[in-house]
């Protein structure tokens, strides 16, 4: 990708995709110089906390959901008594049988970046909880640093730029057949020079090539998503060593900063929004968003007055 | 979980103190000040997602922040441990007791709880039957669908990540459902009462005999 402001392709990228190596380097020569400046001396710590994001990257050309091989590949490890690398990241050119949350349909054509990592779960469940919001802020950076300036995060982590859906994320929970280890599989779905939709989401979706105006290198877009995932996953497991120490949180006034990075990105807080489990089908309500809350929570103010945390769900804005 | 109850024995404990008594404790060390006073009314959280808090029951302040701990049941204070209003306390002392008055359904429900196989929230988050399982209760009713360990019976939702949870008791019938859709479950909460099919019998005799007694009392 080309790009007036030292964005620049990785050298040496393979035409495949975005290996280990890759993200390695992109991390050395951009993510590390940029995150010193505002985060200092911890940095280095941050990012050896999250360095399992792409530990082993698997390409395909086509697969029919990432979910499903990822699902297959813990199943074929734990049968030959193999472990599961944490951080395995599978990515595919294009699925065909995608979908989003309550079964929703999730148009993923060649040109996207498609794919599911494998997380592990070794975080207590007060850090597990922002695995959602880690994920998105990670998307929205890298969209930021390609070019779309003004995307920003709506609760819990859909990216939008200039008010269209750019990214989604389902994230969900799986047992090792055999060994029962728990892992959290990260879905993500990333418009990037797909440009054409559905119909029914004409007016709703977007992709960054739309949006900067011209092709993204996927590759080097894949290594600096990656790489924003190594920063933001690495701040849970950060931030839940600095709380079990007793230090508290590192941000301003000692508050979690996944939840301050959050805060900078989403535009969420303040607005009008319609909330509820599945916003298109089930029953909805109307509030304010006042704030979010320490857990993540969205703090909404309803019309009678009373105030509400929203823990799960979804929101559209109204205003 | 028990195999046999003693009716007599049971109901005439509720029958003599139709009360469940909820202890409060602190949440956390700090200071506290209580906010209500012995035999005062307090109300439980209302609304359609239960977002409207209870009564504040007490304040309690650490590292100068402070914090309003609110009822989450309906009764009158019974007792309350003045000594402690205004000190510092450590997290799980008892401060005071709340006695919520019981009704018939309430009382079928705690001994129930005492027969039927409790399947518990893993963690503080929105539960939904799995698919599968919606549509068979749906179809039949819930005391119609029998599980067994290993089903995927549940969904657990927070932050948008949802997970599927399988259950691990024994088999039976989803007896009662202790969670409704959109409302969070404290971690360890029940979610689901499951039956053996050799212990229905019991639970509808304990069922008649509640109503039964019940409905000759008032």
């Amino acid at each position: 990708m080309q790009s007036s402001n030292g964005r620049g392709p990785l050298s040496g990228m393979k035409a495949t995709g975005a290996a280990t190596e890759d993200v390695r380097q992109y991390i050395l020569d951009h993510e590390i110089p940029l995150r010193r400046r505002t985060d200092g001396d911890r940095t280095p710590t941050i990012l050896q906390y999250g360095a399992f994001v792409g530990s082993v990257i698997e390409h395909h050309a086509a697969l029919v959901r990432a979910m499903d091989r990822a699902r297959a590949h813990i199943t074929a490890m734990e049968e030959g008594n193999r472990s599961v690398a944490s951080g395995t990241v599978i990515i595919a050119d294009s699925l065909s049988g995608s979908r989003g949350r309550f079964a929703r349909s999730w148009f993923a054509p060649a040109g996207g970046l498609w794919g599911c990592l494998i997380h592990a779960n070794t975080l207590l469940p007060e850090s597990r909880r922002f695995l959602s919001l880690a994920t998105g802020v990670a998307c929205c950076e890298a969209i930021r640093q390609a070019g779309a300036d003004d995307a920003r995060l709506r609760w819990v982590n859909d990216v939008l730029i200039g008010g269209k859906k750019a990214a989604g994320f389902l994230i969900q929970g799986f047992s090792g057949p055999r060994h029962l280890d728990a892992y959290d599989l990260i879905g993500f779905g990333i418009n990037i020079n797909n440009r054409s939709f559905p119909d029914e989401l004409q007016n709703s979706a977007t992709s960054l090539a739309e949006e900067v105006g011209h092709p993204v290198d996927l590759h080097y877009f894949t290594a600096v998503f990656l790489a924003k995932l190594t920063w933001n996953l690495g701040l849970l497991y950060f931030e839940e060593a600095n709380d079990l120490r007793g230090d508290g949180f590192s941000g301003r006034n000692g508050e979690h900063l996944l939840l301050e990075g959050w805060k900078e990105l989403s535009d969420t807080i303040g607005r009008r929004v319609v909330f509820g489990q599945n916003v298109f089908e089930d029953q909805t309500a109307e509030a304010t968003v006042t704030g979010l809350d320490d857990d993540g929570g969205l703090r909404l103010r309803l019309d009678d007055g009373s105030s509400l945390a929203l823990q799960s769900g979804e929101i559209r804005y109204r205003d | 979980m028990v195999h046999e109850i003693d009716f007599d024995e049971i109901l005439g404990k509720y029958r003599s103190d139709p009360y469940d008594y909820i202890d409060v404790c602190a949440t956390h060390t700090g200071l506290v000040r209580c906010l209500v006073p012995e035999g005062g009314e307090v109300a439980a959280p209302s609304g359609e997602w239960l977002h409207i808090p209870g009564t504040v029951l007490y304040e309690i302040t650490r590292e100068r922040n402070s914090k309003f701990v609110t009822s989450h049941t309906n009764g009158t204070i019974s007792s309350i441990h003045a000594e402690l209003d205004g000190r510092f306390v450590e997290a799980g002392e008892k401060l005071m007791t709340i006695r919520h008055p019981m009704k018939k359904k309430e009382i079928i429900e705690n001994i129930l709880k005492e027969v039927l196989f409790l399947f518990p929230a893993p963690e503080r988050a929105k539960y939904f039957f799995s698919l599968d399982i919606q549509s068979r209760i749906e179809k039949k009713g819930a005391r119609a669908v029998t599980i067994n360990a290993g089903d995927e019976i549940i969904t657990m939702s927070l932050m948008k990540r949802d997970t599927p949870i399988y259950y691990d008791g024994e088999p039976g019938v989803i007896y009662s459902v202790y969670f409704r859709p959109g409302i969070s479950v404290s971690q360890g909460d029940p979610l689901i009462g499951v039956c053996a099919p050799e212990k229905l019998p019991l639970i509808q005799k304990i069922i008649t005999r509640v109503k039964a007694d019940w409905d000759a009392e008032q």
